[in-house]
């Protein structure tokens, strides 16, 4: 009899959870959906947070100056071989000899959004930006060319 | 009785180093009688074997044995080596701990060491037609072309043995009989979770036996850290457990700021804390979703994801990364908090308690899940222990193992928590742990979060790191399990030998002695249950 | 009780004018062949049609369940022509021949799933006088059509020469082979209670009250141990386990492609459609519209709904809940399947049948 109570309590008990998980259920049904509509909502309602690491960029200021000295730090902190600085040797006005950035070569496509080189950066030359969509068709494409055409290290 | 004495008695010749962690130096044909005696030691049994490191120490081969007794949780590391490079030998201790037979595996694929004895000497990672030993020191790393040819996976194993002339003879153990039905789950397969293939041999719908084969999506991990210099070890931790970023970080930066002797913040030591247990909350929601999305419910599945979304928002805000966080630094974390963090991780905190039950309403209480999970894939403390399974699968059978309580690290021994251990040791179990420990983890974060002390957030630290030559160890709680990090230093700006402790190759090698006599839809369930992360186990 | 609504609701008299009208400018044979022919087009352009607005709706509504908004680019903002987008695609796609199948029961195996198919498909009551097969044991030829398709899945199965396939296709057949049981076991209450086993003559038993209502408790349990054997055998979760993409990637149909692969598919939405249709003519009064006894006004507004849009209704009512169900529960294990039906509903069933039996000789029901 107990064998025929287990079974006849089972099969309620069994219902009623299966009863509890479709009022569950039909109770999300009746809410809003949370799904975000990228790219729809790229101007209104998406936010990207300014500490997202998307890309690596040099900031230039209005007069086409940036802050890199050329001395490499970031290229030997990169675990990737991401970074590719080319500098010269060039004499300055006061006729010493001074490292100049003639190329900073960046390959978004083998980043890996350490942060090392920003880190390593003691002039605060660099950063990472929030430009996420860089999706290219070419690989390469995904090296980019970090300091702007003609642009010259910020005067001390 | 002290563990040095007991070791000297039993090896009279025994060394002992105390540069970093406690190693007693043990000749080769007296390991297994120390291990032993270790293992079934009355007073304090060392029966949890953490880990084996393969190593390469130039002239010798050998390999380090990391043991914890599980009631004391002292620990001893066993060092032993052979000088033979040609046709190393070691002997297994497969016989005293379950665990040891993939561990040794792992170290016979990396630096060709045969144990002696153990029934499974396959390479485990690596192609069986691959040439060479790849962790040595004197790997050539040109020796293998990138071959693009099927790999056969032979049925049967190796087992060595000595003869008693000093030779090697080899018998061949049977994994699958050519009568068996052998059917492929994976690598390509919606749930394994990753590139993990599981050779099962079926009987109409009853598993007979697993074989899982890994390696995937190996990716050298350990060999690459050692031509990379300490801060750049970090960013790889990040891509082991992906569920477990900030942990398996804080795990290395915890080993390293403890062999350079940097003291950190008490602010980063409670940032630390609190992005722990925030990527266990992470962690545990995507557990959820998988494990009921392996058993065929597709709506709770998003459930998960709702409130994983908030999680992973506010990592987003402070670390700049959403699943590879890149947080932990030598010294203390990356940045500091954002404004927002306080107040969003508390909004969440409210609301994750106040919608919890959904979860429970619509899949712990459901009859069918719970008939599907209740008294499946019994593990027992013993195997568990035995087979090293640490984290929620061994808390699931009654093994107290939360590092967090028996090693406190960062702010865990300031807050109050309980472990959550189970007894039933069965997929209910184990689902249940984690569903508990979402909750605990929002205790211990509500705990801090209004008592976070002011302070730097990082230490400046010099800009080359050297470690004092030794062996150092760190292990965290992360999300599925211990996580160690094991650390050779010869003084170098990089690390000698770095190797990790996956959180799940031991949860895929208990897998065959959990499934057999189950249901193929209960190996699912199964796996689901005990929560492992692929590219953790294949590094 | 008033039952004139039933000739205004008849389509007769325009089927007969056709069949008139072509018959006195051609022999009554070719008439006939005509009319045949041009049923079976109207038939398989409806069973076209309802698939896609069936897969637009599961999406959506599974959507809905699960906190999205479900397709919304292509088309207009509803993503109203993704599933036609879809349908194009995989008739595109290539049809792959495999190597070691057997490629004659490879190639015939969709053809059965989706003849049992449209063959139960015919045999629904779209409205009075629009019934394309109608016979006097019409409920037990919609069980017995509804079979071949087990065959077209075991055969799959077998056929593809796949690990997967084969399992998925044993699952399928242990399975609707045990749910047809209660599946015949409540049809047949109702056949008791509407003392008729034409569905054209059950639905008219149901002019003055549907079965639901008129067989109150059983009738009431008898329905949702239909909808749930009938679930079953559509195949749908939590019943999908001969598919159980998460066990068996695709389960039996896991080696086809193309337009092969889109027959199983499409047989799957309609047995659901089937599902419910029967479920709506057997409980709910099929193209019946909604009465109130005493509530005349009510019911002349009710009666200018046309019957097929009654039937629509209810059986998209159906659907939809059959959508819940599904999108709410994890799927049971094979053993539980069975253990299901032999411990659970197939005694229910039987209890339902003898209580039926007893409320009619009683004359305890309406």
């Amino acid at each position: 009899m107990s064998k025929f109570g287990n079974y006849i309590k089972g099969y309620f008990s069994g219902l009623d959870s299966l009863l509890i998980g479709m009022r569950t259920s039909l109770r999300v049904y009746l809410r809003k959906g949370v799904t975000e509509q990228y790219p729809e909502n790229r101007h209104t309602t998406l936010h990207i947070p300014e500490r997202h690491r998307a890309m690596l960029v040099m900031p230039h200021d209005e007069n086409n100056q940036h802050h890199c000295i050329a001395c490499g730090l970031c290229q030997m902190a990169c675990p990737n071989d991401t970074i590719k600085v080319t500098s010269e040797m060039v004499e300055g006005e006061d006729g010493k000899k001074k490292k100049v950035l003639v190329k900073y070569e960046y390959d978004l496509g083998s980043c890996m959004f350490c942060e090392l080189c920003v880190n390593a950066c003691p002039h605060n030359a660099i950063r990472f930006s929030n430009d996420f969509e860089n999706a290219v068709y070419q690989r390469n494409k995904l090296v980019l060319k970090l300091n702007h055409e003609g642009s010259s290290v910020v005067k001390k | 009785m002290d563990i040095k004495n007991k070791i000297s008695n039993i090896v009279p010749n025994a060394e002992f180093k105390e540069q970093g962690d406690l190693i007693a130096v043990v000749p080769a044909d007296s390991l297994h009688k120390v291990a032993e005696a270790l293992r079934y030691d009355k007073e304090d049994a060392m029966d949890y074997l953490r880990e084996i490191v393969g190593m390469d120490w130039g002239e010798t081969l050998g390999a380090l044995y990391y043991l914890e007794s599980t009631t004391s949780h002292n620990r001893i590391v066993l060092r032993t080596e052979t000088s033979d490079r040609e046709n190393p030998m070691l002997p297994s201790v497969s016989d005293l701990w379950k665990t040891a037979i993939i561990k040794e595996r792992e170290a016979f694929d990396f630096f060709g060491i045969k144990f002696i004895g153990n029934p499974d000497m396959r390479r485990l990672f690596l192609r069986e037609d691959w040439v060479g030993f790849p962790m040595r020191k004197d790997y050539d790393l040109k020796s293998n072309e990138l071959n693009m040819s099927n790999e056969v996976n032979a049925d049967t194993t190796e087992e060595y043995s000595l003869n008693p002339d000093g030779t090697l003879s080899c018998k061949h153990n049977v994994v699958f009989n050519p009568e068996d039905f052998v059917v492929n789950i994976g690598p390509q397969h919606p749930s394994t979770h990753g590139a993990l293939r599981l050779r099962t041999a079926l009987d109409g719908e009853t598993v007979k036996k697993v074989d899982p084969v890994c390696g995937y999506i190996h990716r050298g991990i350990e060999k690459m850290n050692e031509s990379l210099t300490y801060p750049q070890t970090l960013a790889l931790t990040d891509r082991l457990d992906y569920l477990s970023a900030h942990q398996s970080r804080h795990a290395l930066c915890m080993c390293i700021e403890k062999a350079a002797g940097i003291e950190i913040s008490e602010r980063a030591q409670y940032i630390r804390t609190i992005m722990d247990e925030l990527q266990r909350i992470d962690s545990h929601l995507l557990f959820y979703s998988c494990l009921v999305l392996d058993m065929g419910g597709f709506t709770p599945f998003f459930y998960g994801f709702r409130e994983r979304e908030m999680v992973l928002d506010i990592f987003e805000e402070t670390t700049g990364g959403r699943l590879i966080q890149n947080y932990n630094m030598i010294g203390g974390v990356q940045a500091d908090l954002h404004p927002d963090f306080q107040k969003k991780v508390k909004e969440f905190i409210k609301h994750m308690r106040g919608i919890i039950h959904e979860y429970h309403e619509i899949f712990t209480g459901n009859v069918i899940a719970t008939t599907r999970l209740k008294g499946v894939g019994v593990l027992s403390r013993e195997d568990a222990i035995s087979y090293a399974t640490t984290g929620g699968t061994g808390r699931a059978s009654g093994w107290s193992n939360d590092v967090r309580k028996h090693h406190p690290y960062a702010m865990y021994d300031k807050v109050d928590f309980k472990e959550i251990v189970y007894t039933e040791g069965d997929s209910f179990a184990r689902y249940m742990v984690r569903m508990d420990e979402i909750m605990e983890s929002m205790h211990i974060i509500e705990q801090l979060i209004d008592n976070i002390p002011e302070g730097e957030y990082r230490v400046k630290t010099k800009p080359i790191i050297r470690i004092p030559e030794g062996n150092y160890s760190a292990s965290v709680e992360s999300s599925r399990g211990e996580f160690g990090v094991f650390l050779e230093s010869h003084g170098d700006k990089s690390p000698y030998r770095l190797h990790y402790r996956s959180t799940g190759l031991p949860l895929v090698h208990a897998l065959d002695s959990v499934c057999r006599g189950e249901k193929l839809a209960d190996l699912i369930a199964i796996g689901a249950s005990m929560d492992f992360v692929i590219p953790d186990i294949d590094r | 009780m008033n039952t004139s609504f039933l000739d205004y609701y008849s389509i007769q008299p325009v089927t007969n004018w056709i069949h008139e009208t072509l018959c006195s400018v051609m022999p009554e044979a070719l008439a006939i062949f005509i009319e045949c022919v041009v049923i079976g087009v109207i038939v398989v352009a409806l069973y076209a049609v309802l698939a896609i607005v069936l897969i637009y709706m599961e999406r959506k509504v599974c959507a809905a369940f699960q906190c999205r908004i479900g397709p919304n680019r292509v088309g207009g903002k509803g993503g109203l022509l993704q599933v036609p987008a879809d349908v194009l695609k995989i008739l595109t796609k290539e049809i792959i021949r495999l190597k070691n199948s057997d490629n004659f029961l490879y190639d015939l195996a969709p053809y059965l799933v989706i003849l049992a198919s449209i063959l139960t498909f015919s045999c629904l009551p779209w409205n009075k006088g629009a019934q394309i097969l109608d016979m006097n044991i019409g409920v037990l030829f919609v069980l017995a059509a509804s079979s071949i398709g087990v065959v077209g899945i075991l055969l799959a199965g077998w056929s593809s020469n796949n690990k997967y396939t084969m399992i998925g296709a044993v699952r399928s057949g242990a399975m609707i082979i045990s749910y047809e049981l209660s599946m015949g076991i409540t049809v047949l209450a109702m056949v008791v209670l509407s003392e008729t086993a034409s569905i054209s003559g059950i639905v008219e038993a149901q002019a003055n009250g549907w079965n639901i209502f008129k067989g109150h408790i059983p009738a009431i349990l008898a329905f949702v141990v239909f909808l749930i054997a009938g679930n079953a055998e559509a195949n749908r979760g939590p019943f999908d386990l001969a598919e159980a993409e998460q066990e068996l990637t695709a389960g039996y149909h896991t080696e086809y492609s193309g337009l092969h692969f889109g027959f199983f598919y499409l047989a799957e939405y309609l047995n659901l459609f089937i599902t419910a249709g029967i479920a709506s003519t057997l409980f709910l009064g099929g193209w019946m519209p909604f009465h109130i006894a005493g509530l005349d006004a009510f019911n002349n507004i009710m009666d200018y709904i046309p019957g097929v849009g009654w039937f629509f209704i209810k059986t998209f009512f159906v659907v939809w809940l059959l959508m819940w169900i599904k999108w709410t529960f994890p799927r049971l294990r094979i053993d539980q399947i069975l253990t299901f039906e032999w411990k659970y509903l197939m005694p229910t069933s039987l209890l339902i049948l003898v209580l039926m039996v007893v409320l009619k000789v009683f004359g305890l029901v309406f």
